[in-house]
């Protein structure tokens, strides 16, 4: 059933909000204890269904009607644990809501629960979390990508109806691509981040996965949307996707020789394949050159550590009970260490500065890309996913990030849809637009979920 | 030697909300840890408000009564600036860069004007941390190093908290919301800077101490290092800091969470056309003005509303009555009652309607101050006033009838006069006086007796027997 469907059922009455969390639940609790996408389940869970069954009745469903949604543990819920899947944060519960949250809440969500992650979303495989990794649903053994590791494999189980992940350098698109589901980075300021625990404040955007488009499409209609109390916002007063059956006839559509040149051959011969069903369906495609592609990935590095390091600056063991350097992992530690060194008064120009020139020139770039086409197609993650446990060097993780990092350097929305297989794991076709496109990239998305896969 | 002394000095900006959030901001009145919410904890996740406009007004205003060139036009941006302090929530403390340079006030060069947030309070004794007082907006001012002399820079120090005060943006000196680094440093000797002084006295005593601390090791052929000090208030003393504290490297780089500031021309003008006349403008034209003395213009223009005042008054009557009424009796009257101008309870027209009365010699200076000291008090009119005292000067046929009546109660004092003893006169007019229980006025009662008493001499009379 997919989740306009579904939502129908609710709206309805032929699925009641309680017996969908709780035919949920009882997925949960037969498969969370070996996926391990769940870090903590909402006890108040059935209290809220209960409640959006009474406004279901009154007629005052919300958008979401009693749609099951799994938060990633980053995002504060009030009492529950948003702990970053870090010992630093693990008796931290949340005194307040996210903005994303409380939107969700007014529109009818249920919250099942706060998921598993790479530890304050420092990683691209979902093994850096404290709580041990989370395993990929739609590919046993295989690591489900990350950071927003639980969320994806949570959607992917049918742990959830939607889940709520961050991405500050591919987070939601690369554990959408391995996990075979669809997940969409908006554009930066389109989302509150009030309540989002940071990583990197200038790349961070909570976003939507989902099992489907159209399912991604609500839960971003619902959390999208000016909030004056922050200060990053774009202004744009809220969403709504009601064309995304209309097709690409017409449409330009670029593709990169950039991409093509830093993948596996196996994933560019999926993505081709749905190049060229783009075209089938009546798309204009065009090469455009990305030649400063490949420099986004060190950039993003620093400007990445450079901001965690001011943002983790908090967890000095006096207010959270540990101190950072303390109770992190490797991964954290490392780039805490790296942020500390190149943010130093003497290094300021050499390293962050330097990244600060090449964002603005990849900016620049894909900008005027985006002057000729309208949207962006091409593979999401380089390389297939490793398997669980498999140790990989820092330079080979942060390989994965290659091509989804110039979307959070550049402020741009991109989103994920399953393209194929490779051997039964799932590759992920990803679709970039510039600020604000969200539309056409759904659009774009859905014409090839539609097509289906090989 | 050439002595160069230099400031940084930070004050609260009186508004009604925090700067990055919506908290109220009258931390010192509520119990600890009331006024908080998860911007100003610093909670993780919680992402600032965009700066409070109404802080951004009060820095704009102040720098403009400095003569500063605001910097409008350009993006402004917000620092983070990072230490490591129990009373500092997120690890890091944001200032904008400068919003405004190149000012100037009475010789001293303004180099330019931030706008900061006020981290909470940290009681090293019990370990207990308040962050009501998280927040709160501050400004601070950097001024060139222009003063020589630890006079000077008290002096200065008044100036600059009188134009501030002007604003009415700044919350009051009372309660320790001043705040001053200063740097110092003698012909032939590397640059000190004191940091953590309260107050203006503060400011005098470090400098005194650590100028004379500079003085001696020059002396002895030693050098004055380039250094960071600290000022201990309780024993008047300036010590070295830890290394640890001058090390320190604040990696500042603009908050990510916010955009930069862009001041508008328009609304730039806008703050210029409706802000108070800086009070050291304001002292000059007061003195070209009304041609009163430099010293009375500057006790008039010690408060705003002193001088709002006085150039109500001075409009009615004579301006240099007025002054000097208001720089030897006024300032007096309210300094005594520990009252400030804006806190005084009676109209202008009461103030002027008294100082006609001393003009038009309706009642004497003396009973003019007995009637400043009940307006002051309780603002009443100033003809009940003297109702209510019984000043109400007597008639001069009511007097007449008194000085008659004494006359005839002291033949030997009027004997005495009219055989040319001058003195009588000086009894005679007490007695009058006594008996009009002050609401004469003597000039008039020796007038009357002089005139009554030359009447009987002409007359050949003696007196008791008519």
């Amino acid at each position: 059933m997919g989740t306009l469907e579904k939502l129908e059922a609710l709206r309805g009455g032929d699925l009641s909000p309680v017996e969908n969390l709780e035919r949920i639940l009882r997925k949960v609790e037969e498969m969370n204890g070996k996926l391990n996408a769940f870090l903590q389940l909402n006890p108040r869970a059935r209290e809220e269904a209960e409640e959006v069954e009474r406004r279901i009745r009154r007629g005052e469903g919300g958008r979401l009607s009693g749609l099951t949604v799994a938060v990633k543990s980053n995002i504060n819920v009030r009492g529950l644990k948003a702990t970053c899947a870090s010992r630093v944060l693990e008796d931290y519960v949340s005194t307040y809501d996210a903005e994303v949250i409380s939107r969700i809440r007014r529109e009818g969500g249920v919250i099942v629960g706060m998921t598993n992650m790479d530890e304050f979303a420092c990683g691209s495989s979902g093994e850096t979390s404290a709580f041990g990794p989370t395993q990929n649903p739609s590919a046993p053994g295989y690591i489900p990508g990350g950071s927003s590791s639980g969320s994806a494999a949570a959607v992917a189980a049918g742990l959830c109806d939607l889940a709520l992940g961050t991405d500050t350098g591919g987070s939601i698109r690369n554990p959408a691509s391995h996990c075979g589901v669809a997940g969409l980075k908006p554009t930066y300021g389109l989302v509150p981040r009030h309540g989002l625990i940071d990583l990197g404040m200038s790349l961070d955007q909570i976003g939507p996965l989902a099992p489907d488009v159209h399912g991604l499409a609500l839960l971003l209609e619902v959390i999208a949307g000016e909030n004056p109390r922050e200060g990053m916002m774009l202004g744009v007063q809220r969403v709504s996707f009601p064309n995304l059956e209309e097709g690409v006839r017409g449409m330009k559509v670029g593709v990169c020789p950039q991409f093509s040149s830093l993948t596996d051959p196996r994933i560019n011969g999926l993505v081709e394949e749905k190049v060229e069903v783009l075209r089938e369906l009546g798309a204009r495609v065009e090469e455009v050159s990305l030649p400063h592609l490949e420099h986004a990935l060190s950039a993003y590095y620093l400007i990445v550590s450079v901001e965690f390091f001011s943002a983790t600056r908090r967890y000095d063991g006096r207010k959270y009970g540990k101190r950072i350097e303390e109770a992190c992992g490797e991964e954290v530690l490392r780039r805490i260490a790296i942020g500390s060194y190149i943010s130093r008064k003497e290094y300021r120009d050499r390293y962050y500065q330097r990244a600060l020139q090449l964002r603005t020139l990849i900016r620049k770039e894909l900008f005027s890309a985006f002057q000729r086409v309208e949207v962006l197609v091409g593979p999401t993650v380089p390389k297939l996913p490793h398997r669980l446990g498999e140790k990989l060097s820092p330079l080979e993780m942060y390989a994965y990030d290659y091509l989804t990092v110039p979307a959070n350097l550049a402020g741009i929305c991109a989103g994920v849809v399953k393209a194929g297989e490779v051997g039964g794991i799932p590759v992920g076709i990803q679709v970039q637009g510039p600020p604000l496109a969200e539309e056409k990239v759904l659009r774009v998305m859905r014409a090839l979920e539609e097509s289906g896969c090989r | 030697m050439q002595v160069k002394i230099g400031f940084e000095v930070h004050l609260q900006l009186k508004t009604e909300r925090k700067l990055y959030c919506d908290c109220p901001t009258n931390y010192a009145e509520v119990p600890p840890n009331t006024n908080i919410c998860p911007i100003c904890t610093g909670m993780p996740g919680a992402k600032p408000m965009k700066p409070n406009r109404a802080a951004v007004e009060a820095a704009v205003e102040i720098s403009l009564m400095l003569g500063c060139r605001v910097r409008t036009g350009e993006p402004l941006y917000i620092l983070r600036k990072h230490y490591d302090y129990p009373d500092l929530p997120s690890g890091y403390q944001r200032t904008s860069v400068p919003l405004a340079v190149q000012g100037e006030l009475e010789g001293v060069r303004i180099r330019e004007v931030h706008l900061e947030e006020d981290p909470g309070q940290y009681d090293p004794v019990s370990g207990a941390v308040n962050f009501n007082r998280s927040g709160i907006p501050l400004v601070e001012i950097v001024t060139e190093p222009d003063l020589r002399s630890p006079e000077e820079a008290r002096r200065f120090l008044r100036l600059l908290t009188r134009v501030l005060e002007y604003t009415g943006k700044v919350r009051p000196e009372a309660g320790g919301a001043m705040r001053a680094d200063v740097n110092v440093s003698l012909e032939g000797g590397g640059r000190v800077e004191v940091k953590n002084i309260n107050s203006v006295k503060g400011v005098y005593r470090a400098l005194k101490f650590e100028l004379q601390r500079q003085a001696e090791r020059l002396r002895r052929g030693e050098v004055v290092r380039r250094e960071t000090r600290a000022y201990l208030e309780s024993q008047m003393v300036t010590v070295p800091m830890r290394t640890k504290e001058l090390e320190e490297d604040y990696r500042y780089f603009p908050d990510p969470d916010l955009p930069p500031l862009l001041l508008d021309e328009g609304w730039v003008e806008e703050i210029r056309g409706r802000m108070a006349e800086p009070p050291h403008l304001r002292e000059r034209r007061l003195v070209e003005r009304y041609g009163i003395s430099q010293a009375a213009a500057r006790v008039i223009t010690s408060e705003k509303e002193l001088a709002d005042l006085f150039e109500r008054v001075a409009g009615e009557v004579n301006p240099l009555l007025a002054a000097d009424w208001f720089r030897t009796k006024l300032k007096k009257v309210l300094n005594f009652l520990g009252l400030r101008a804006k806190e005084v309870s009676f109209s202008p027209e009461q103030l002027v309607s008294l100082l006609k009365m001393v003009e038009s010699g309706r009642i004497s200076r003396e009973q003019g101050e007995l009637v400043l000291r009940e307006l002051v008090k309780k603002g009443e009119d100033p003809e009940r006033i003297l109702a209510r005292l019984g000043l109400l000067p007597l008639e001069e046929e009511e007097l007449g009838e008194l000085v008659r009546r004494v006359m005839e109660e002291n033949v030997k004092a009027v004997r005495d006069y009219l055989e040319g003893r001058e003195e009588a006169l000086n009894f005679l007019t007490g007695r009058v006086m006594g008996a009009s229980r002050g609401r004469a006025d003597p000039r008039v009662v020796v007038r009357l007796l002089r005139e009554k008493l030359e009447e009987r001499r002409a007359r050949g009379t003696e007196p008791g027997e008519g």
